[in-house]
């Protein structure tokens, strides 16, 4: 079993206040609430993609000088403070909200604002910015958020099926012409028509193109992203939609167990193969249970397998690159 | 039987990257595994077997007289080409079997299987980049599914391409009980039908099988159908109607399952036109309480199994919209018809 990601600030949970620094900002079950401080840079750059295409991005970034799209995302539990100090270092208008929990209010042009806010309903959530309709979530400003139960290590909600493991699956789609448009100033003037597909802000690079070997740079081998696990490992996927296209959500190896369903918890938990995720603001659950994939023969407890969108466009990069998009690996180790 | 449980992947050397195919022109491959192919060492006795080859050039005729060409799997072995239809031959088994499934392609261009929904070996997944495409030779996956329910099977190589091509067919696994009964110990049925729905962008089917992978702008990420089809006929008008495994006739007091399958890649919306049916299992597992539904959203790849006991004479025209993943407007839309009679 893998905890490294899950227990990393294991001991810092005991203190009265957390900061998040470079590392992720995450979690362990604590007796009682505890402030959560993080601090924010509203930033702006250029990324390439790998058709060599310098595409426009704002991020809520861990520093003045890092653009990080997403935002990292960040684990609290039910009842904490949660202190966020927004840095903008740019030009324009923007905020920080998260649905029925948190809003900072417009930060001026290069100006900075602390608010906080009390971590809700055990669930997950994304933060984005809303100050100028869709457009900034689309430049990349969102992340992933998520509130666990009081006092629970292992579930959802409480009285959710448990885990031992979890992490976020973001999804993003970028049109570049609406991008430029924004980065000038103006509003988008054609229909939106995505051509680069992303899994927590990377790209798929599979064996043999540059970047293959490079975590930061293959969303098949993120650790952000792939799931890695033995037998029995039942990992928690948070799954979200940043974009604005409509995707299914797909897995081999085993099927998913459908926990929750935009904020919803489903009546049934279904075992699908395939999750209909929303655009624009799509969030579901779901565990993969890490089970010896049942049709196997001789029965399988090694092997590598894809998670991949079957909406298949998204596989795609500048129009063609099939496995460029957004993809990732599921390891059976 | 030795139990291959400590097996480690072999990362195989990848040969082929960009170049090769000469990057960006049309008539390059880049990223495609066949020179990885490894002989299936998990191969035992099947109970049954499948051969499948290619067939590139299935014409499809629409309603508008147009001609469409369609791509497929051939029912049969040897490497051979044509004779296969839209959608390919379907593969039926039962649950517990030992199946094989053959393929067998030429020099001329790479394929695999993927059984989409049976979760198999990895290799036997038919995964192109992480394990291996198929051409030039055969390669047999091995499966043995353990869930009753509706699934299809595809091609995995330039996926986003040859999926939509037409590169699938139906796959079936009964229960023990055989066909008639949906899973083990589960509700029972006497005519079954098939919505397999998807749509086409006639653009695309000119494209040759490796569009695109050498980084080409071919236009995959963006799909604009200007055909919608139901299990393989053109369904904007009633040219289904006329097929049975489609329209369906059902007696009052008999039970009919609708296997309907999302084969596209935009979401879709069926509307059982006035029946109302209960949805028995979804990917392949049984719903822990079936729902009661007059119409279901689905996206790409879903499966749902719903039982209908109609009991008032009539014709229900089944449409099914299918709708664009960005903009939410209705492309297009097939139609069935259930026709029930006393
Ligand atoms: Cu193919
Ligand atoms: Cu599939």
């Amino acid at each position: 079993m893998k905890r490294r990601d899950f227990l990393k600030a294991g001991t810092a949970g005991l203190a009265g206040a957390i900061t998040g620094s470079t590392g992720m900002l995450t979690w362990s079950p604590r007796a009682r609430a505890a402030t959560i401080t993080k601090t924010l840079y509203i930033t702006d750059g250029f990324i390439n993609q790998i058709d060599g295409t310098s595409v426009y991005f704002r991020g809520y970034s861990n520093s003045s000088g890092t653009l990080d799209v997403p935002g990292e995302s960040m684990i609290v539990q039910e009842g904490d403070t949660v202190e966020i100090t927004l840095v903008n270092t740019l030009a324009t208008e923007h905020n920080f909200v998260i649905d029925g929990m948190a809003d900072s209010g417009v930060v001026g042009a290069f100006s900075s604002r602390t608010f906080s806010f009390t971590a809700g309903n055990p669930g997950t959530y994304m933060f984005y910015d809303n100050a100028n309709g869709v457009y900034n979530q689309l430049l990349g400003l969102h992340g992933g958020f998520a509130v666990m139960p009081q006092n629970s290590s292992n579930e959802l909600y409480p009285g959710s099926r448990t885990f031992v493991q979890q992490q976020f699956w973001l999804f993003h789609d970028i049109d570049p012409a609406w991008n430029d448009r924004l980065r000038q100033g103006l509003t988008p003037n054609t229909a939106y028509v995505p051509r680069y597909f992303t899994l927590n802000g990377l790209g798929g690079r599979p064996p043999g193109a540059p970047g293959n070997a490079d975590p930061n740079v293959n969303s098949m081998i993120d650790p952000r992203s792939a799931l890695h696990g033995s037998i029995g490992d039942r990992t928690l996927v948070r799954i979200l939609n940043a974009g604005l296209a409509a995707q299914s959500v797909h897995v081999h190896g085993n099927h998913m167990e459908w926990l929750t369903e935009n904020g919803q918890i489903r009546p049934d938990v279904w075992e699908k193969d395939c999750l209909y995720l929303d655009g624009n603001r799509g969030i579901l659950d779901m565990i993969y249970p890490y089970d010896v994939p049942p049709d196997s023969w001789p029965p399988a407890t090694h092997g590598e397998y894809p998670m991949h969108l079957h909406s298949e466009m998204s596989q795609t990069a500048a129009g063609g690159y099939y496995l460029f998009g957004a993809i990732t690996d599921i390891f059976f180790e | 039987m030795k139990l291959n449980t400590k097996k480690r992947l072999q990362r195989p050397v990848y040969a082929m990257g960009m170049g090769g195919g000469g990057g960006g022109g049309m008539g390059g491959a880049c990223f495609i595994y066949d020179n990885n192919l490894q002989a299936n060492n998990t191969l035992v006795t099947p109970d049954v077997v499948f051969q499948r080859s290619i067939d590139m050039n299935i014409p499809l005729t629409m309603d508008d007289g147009r001609t469409v060409n369609m791509w497929g799997f051939s029912d049969g072995g040897g490497g051979g080409m044509g004779g296969a239809t839209f959608p390919s031959a379907a593969m039926r088994v039962t649950q517990g079997q030992i199946v094989h499934s053959i393929l067998s392609v030429n020099m001329m261009w790479a394929h695999t299987i993927h059984h989409h929904g049976i979760e198999p070996g990895w290799e036997s997944d038919g995964v192109g980049h992480l394990t291996w495409d198929v051409r030039g030779t055969s390669f047999t996956y091995q499966w043995r599914p353990m869930h009753a329910g509706t699934y299809f099977y595809h091609c995995h190589t330039n996926t986003v391409l040859h999926a939509e091509m037409g590169m699938y067919g139906a796959l079936i696994v009964d229960p023990p009980e055989g066909p008639g009964t949906l899973y083990e110990n589960g509700p029972t049925y006497d005519v079954e039908a098939f919505w397999v729905v998807d749509e086409i962008d006639s653009s695309w089917h000119t494209l040759p099988w490796s569009a695109g992978t050498c980084g080409a702008d071919v236009g995959l990420n963006d799909l604009n159908p200007d055909y919608f089809v139901i299990t393989g006929v053109d369904g904007s008008g009633s040219s289904a109607f006329g097929a049975a495994a489609i329209s369906p006739v059902v007696q009052v007091g008999q039970k009919l399952l609708a296997r309907y399958i999302c084969a596209g890649y935009h979401p879709q919306r069926i509307d059982f036109g006035g029946l109302t049916g209960t949805v028995y299992m979804s990917d392949g597992r049984p719903l822990p309480n079936p729902v009661q539904a007059t119409e279901l959203r689905a996206h790409s790849a879903e499966r749902y199994d719903v039982i209908f006991a109609p009991t008032e004479p009539g014709e229900y025209i089944i449409s099914t919209d299918i709708i664009h993943w960005v903009s939410g407007e209705v492309l297009g839309t097939t139609h069935a018809k259930v026709t029930v009679v006393a």
